[in-house]
């Protein structure tokens, strides 16, 4: 079976007053669906980096992407949009929750600009909020609502499209152990069923138990690691 | 551009309803300004036409004698008796048709333009010259220097065509009448007599006045003031041409001696003087004198209205890109979680210009609302003692200009920093703020 996400030689470096700086060379790796795949490193080391690239959210220096056996290194713009509105979710570690649009609207936006109808956004983003215990809450904002909520609606938008990827930058990294706990209880049964994918970067708080592989990113080289 | 990008437009409007209300207020205030200057300044037009109308933006022009008649042959004249013009006069005389119009009392009596004889020209070309886009109105005018035989008094008599704007300017207006009534081409046979010629020989309105021994009703007096032409007499042009046929050799066949003309304002008399005297190809014109530092107080003040109009414009645009720069900046992080979550640039883009369009439009509207509000209100007209209402000059084209102008500045004003926007990288901007 072809992996759903498959990395090949890829490097990323920066040029800051003429100098060339190295955030890693070569990584290479896949992903199939039904994995969680676990990026340690200290902090500083470009897991963060290597999640952009994944997201088309930054370019590559050099080497390839392929997600579902295509390249997805050369594409435009618009069609890395495209791709993260359909296939690909995001989880990040400060939530990043637009402050001045209500739960429901944060976790409707994602749906938003792909012809869905408004009715219909609607339906979809209440069910998955009300799944994930936030009935009550869907007209507050979210510096009306507690850490864990807010969490719980970052990871709403992440599900609502239904991702085949989910890439999550510390996604337990400023909440308590309870709501950590939480989180991947919300996150892992997506992964554990064969929906999707999931790539976490953590430097240490997550839970390597709970990851099918863990790599390590150290000095621009990500290596294995044996669990 | 979808409905979804309309809809989260004016929700970002709405959730953010006091940037909102400011940069609505800025248009408001700055098309609001717009619309009073466009105003003041088309207003003004109105105005200088009043006032330079009043100061002279008319002259008088003419086709001197020709100084050749003495040199010409006994056949010669005697052919120009007949309308055979000699050849030596044929450049020189080639808008003349009045060679062999000679008074009968050649010493005394002949067409003038006031003091100075002149020659004369076809009704044709003051058509001709009325065509001219600098000109407002012409009229063609006979000026005649009568001498009544019977008690030896010289005087001037004017056919003119009483309705014409060009006559009242440059001749006489019902305005002018001290006694009596004002002319009426419909009832020939009245006069209008020049109140102090009246006065030397003791004319009144209803007297009779004889005019080559033909009887004439004065039907009044007037006092023309500082006028180019100031004949003795004033008559409508059918009696004037009639009167003097009696006393030229040959009749008048459509023909004036004077053109009465009026540019069309004061900023456009120099070049309306000067496209005449090419098309005549003559130097002989008439005008009041005051009609140059009018109209260059009127146009300088004019170029200081457009001036100004054009800083409040420039400004306009600086404050509408400013504002929707600080729109951009202070969102960037919302921009990136969008792309992050799959919106692309274009969609952001139709957005940030959909809110700037909504913002320039409804600020517009409030703006043209306000300005026609302050010109109603302020009575412009009664403080500069002028016979014209401001409000005469709104016109919904003014209003459609200055919208249309107010939402292409916010457009572009809107452009750089959604360009900008496009240049940044998400990641960056998720990470800095």
């Amino acid at each position: 079976m072809e992996p759903l996400l498959r990395v090949e030689k890829l490097s990323k470096s920066y040029h800051t007053r003429g100098h060339e700086i190295k955030v890693f060379t070569d990584v290479s790796f896949a992903v199939n669906t039904g994995e969680l795949l676990l990026v340690t490193g200290r902090s500083g080391v470009g897991k963060s980096t290597l999640l952009g690239l994944l997201s088309g959210l930054d370019r590559a220096s050099g080497g390839s992407i392929f997600f579902q056996e295509k390249e997805v290194t050369g594409l435009s713009l618009a069609e890395l949009a495209e791709l993260r509105a359909s296939s690909i979710g995001m989880i990040f570690q400060n939530f990043n929750l637009i402050p001045g649009w209500t739960a429901r609207e944060n976790v409707e936006a994602v749906l938003m600009h792909r012809g869905i109808s408004a009715a219909e956004r609607q339906k979809r983003a209440v069910e998955i909020l009300r799944e994930l215990g936030l009935a009550d809450r869907l007209e507050n904002l979210p510096a009306e609502l507690s850490v864990g909520q807010q969490q719980r609606v970052a990871i709403a938008r992440t599900l609502v499209n239904d991702p085949v990827l989910i890439l999550a930058d510390e996604p337990t990294g400023d909440v308590d152990p309870e709501t950590a706990g939480e989180i991947i209880e919300l996150l892992l049964p997506r992964v554990k069923s064969g929906r999707a994918a999931m790539i976490v970067a953590s430097h240490g708080l997550f839970d390597v138990k709970l990851a099918t592989r863990v790599v390590c990113l150290k000095d621009g080289i990500l290596s294995e690691t044996a669990q | 551009m979808s409905v979804d990008v309309i809809t989260c437009a004016l929700r970002e409007l709405r959730q953010n309803w006091r940037r909102t209300f400011a940069v609505v207020s800025g248009y408001a205030i700055t098309v609001a300004f717009i619309i009073v200057l466009a105003a003041v300044l088309l207003y003004s037009r109105v105005v200088q036409d009043i006032v330079i109308g009043g100061t002279g933006t008319y002259f008088v022009t003419w086709l001197p004698a020709c100084g050749d008649i003495s040199s010409l042959t006994e056949k010669e004249l005697a052919d120009l008796a007949k309308g055979i013009i000699p050849a030596k006069c044929q450049e020189q005389c080639e808008n003349c048709t009045g060679c062999n119009k000679k008074p009968y009392d050649i010493l005394n009596e002949g067409f003038v333009v006031n003091t100075n004889t002149t020659r004369l020209l076809t009704i044709e070309l003051a058509e001709k010259v009325a065509r001219l886009d600098s000109l407002k109105n012409v009229s063609a005018c006979l000026m005649f220097r009568f001498r009544d035989p019977t008690n030896n008094l010289i005087f001037t008599a004017a056919g003119v065509n009483p309705q014409d704007y060009a006559v009242v300017r440059n001749c006489v207006a019902a305005g002018d009448l001290v006694e009596g009534s004002y002319l009426d081409a419909a009832q020939p046979g009245k006069i209008l007599v020049e109140s102090g010629f009246a006065i030397n020989n003791g004319l009144k309105p209803g007297m009779k006045f004889s005019i080559a021994e033909e009887e004439f009703e004065i039907a009044g007096l007037v006092r023309t003031g500082v006028r180019p032409l100031n004949p003795d007499i004033m008559m409508p042009f059918a009696d004037a041409e009639r009167a003097i046929n009696k006393r030229i050799h040959n009749p008048l066949e459509k023909e004036a001696n004077i053109i009465l003309a009026v540019s069309h304002d004061a900023t456009h008399h120099i070049k309306a003087m000067e496209d005449v005297k090419k098309l005549l190809k003559t130097d002989s014109l008439l005008t009041t004198g005051c009609y140059w530092p009018a109209s260059e107080a009127l146009g300088l003040s004019e170029r200081m209205v457009w001036g100004f109009m054009l800083i409040v414009m420039l400004g306009s645009v600086m404050f509408a890109a400013k504002i929707q720069w600080s729109a951009v900046v202070e969102r960037y992080r919302n921009l990136a979680i969008l792309r992050a979550i799959g919106w692309s640039n274009r969609v952001i883009a139709w957005q940030l210009l959909c809110e700037s369009l909504f913002q320039s439009v409804a600020g517009s509207l409030v703006g043209v609302l306000i300005g026609v509000v302050l010109i109603t209100a302020v009575p412009v007209n009664s403080l500069l003692g002028v016979d014209a209402a401001m409000t005469g000059v709104l016109n919904p084209v003014l209003a459609i200009v200055v919208i249309a102008f107010a939402v292409l500045a916010g457009l572009l004003a809107s452009l750089f920093p959604v360009l900008r926007m496009h240049a940044r990288s998400p990641l960056d901007d998720l990470r800095r703020f």
